[in-house]
């Protein structure tokens, strides 16, 4: 049985409520990489249960610790994969979130993209939207949407691992070069009832307090996501009590404080 | 963002003081009005007011191949109003009704207009 230690603090939780996605940079063994940089493209269900892939990727520590982190002791481990491979240049895709996801603060699944070989800005990157996770999205709809304030390009080094909350917007970036751009993709999934168990230094779980800025938001966007921050949070945290669906008001804490006037000694 | 015509008129001033403007550059000046094409930009706004910054942004040139072009983080204009100075035409305000305003829930980014100009 594989004993999989969670790696990330509360702090690091908190950074993936709001961005949506974690960068595990060159984490995976480079000989290793080389192998799957050849794997054919399309599906690669037998790579991802190939018993080397589970070791040295799946089960990669600091990959497999940031998903117990998020997803709780026993959780699933993919069985399935798809290896995306860019050769030719492109346009690039259009905005999307796979499947019909996006709704929700619940963090029930996460999607990882594994990138076996560097990824340069003229490779095609994976271009990610910060906080888009929580938007159900028509991707015909927005299919005109090309650059957008504050995306991230994900230009990155063989071996790394992107851990990514299911339903982040993304798309594949205009390719401008003939070098293959390789991306194997696969999903874990929670079985365990969400509970703070991930490194704490502290009994008691602190305030929500990430301050990411997204510049693609207005005022009234950011309050929405302050909420949506603060439910992920209590949910991950198994809060549920009054004082914490308080907090979920999007104001500031300041603005929330009150006592009763009878306490008051005037 | 310059037009087809802007760079013409540019390239003809530095033609006439050279003294080597001629019929033929005549001749493409009547090309590029004869063969105008509209072109469309999409600026997503931070909201109605046309002053606000821009979210998102896309520009569909016909006059252009559909080539790969690198992502930008810098959007054309700094606001919808920018671009209006600039010559672009609004074809399309953003309707306000359109953008539900439901609980936190959002699929959309910013205020789009829409906006001409023909090249």
């Amino acid at each position: 049985m594989a004993r999989i230690r969670p790696t990330m603090t509360d702090d690091e939780v908190m950074e993936f409520i709001a961005n949506g996605y974690v960068v595990l940079e060159a984490i995976v063994d480079d000989s290793y990489n080389r192998a799957c940089a050849d794997v054919p493209a399309g599906r690669a269900d037998d790579l991802a249960q190939d018993g080397e892939f589970i070791r040295q990727v799946l089960l990669q520590p600091q990959a497999a610790g940031v998903v117990r982190s998020l997803l709780g002791e026993n959780f699933r481990v993919p069985t399935g994969a798809h290896h995306h491979l860019f050769s030719e240049p492109f346009v690039g895709q259009t905005w999307h979130s796979d499947g019909l996801s996006g709704s929700g603060c619940e963090i029930n699944e996460v999607q990882c993209y594994y990138y076996p070989r560097d990824v340069t800005l003229e490779d095609g990157p994976t271009i990610v939207l910060p906080g888009s996770h929580c938007r159900v999205v028509d991707r015909e709809a927005i299919a005109h949407y090309n650059d957008i304030a504050g995306q991230v390009a994900l230009t990155v080094s063989a071996g790394t691992v992107v851990v990514t909350r299911y339903g982040i917007w993304h798309r594949a970036g205009p390719k401008l070069n003939h070098n293959p751009r390789s991306m194997i993709k696969y999903s874990y999934f929670r079985q365990a009832s969400p509970r703070r168990d991930w490194v704490v230094d502290s009994e008691r779980p602190p305030a929500y307090h990430a301050d990411v800025k997204l510049t693609y938001m207005g005022a009234v966007e950011a309050y929405r996501e302050v909420v949506r921050r603060r439910r992920t949070w209590h949910w991950l945290c198994n809060l549920d009590d009054a004082a914490s669906r308080h907090v979920e008001d999007p104001r500031p804490y300041y603005e929330l404080g009150s006592r009763p006037v009878d306490e008051i000694d005037a | 963002m310059k037009t087809a015509v802007q760079e013409w008129i540019e390239s003809s001033r530095i033609r006439l003081q050279s003294n080597t403007f001629t019929t033929e550059d005549l001749d493409q000046l009547e090309e590029l009005t004869s063969s105008r094409r509209q072109s469309v930009l999409y600026l997503s706004s931070q909201s109605t007011n046309m002053r606000s910054p821009i979210s998102a942004w896309v520009l569909f040139d016909p006059s252009q191949p559909h080539a790969p072009r690198a992502p930008s983080q810098d959007p054309p204009y700094n606001s919808v109003l920018e671009a209006v100075a600039d010559g672009w035409r609004i074809v399309q305000f953003p309707i306000a009704k359109l953008y539900e305003y439901r609980e936190v829930d959002n699929d959309y980014i910013g205020y789009e207009f829409i906006l001409e100009r023909w090249n």
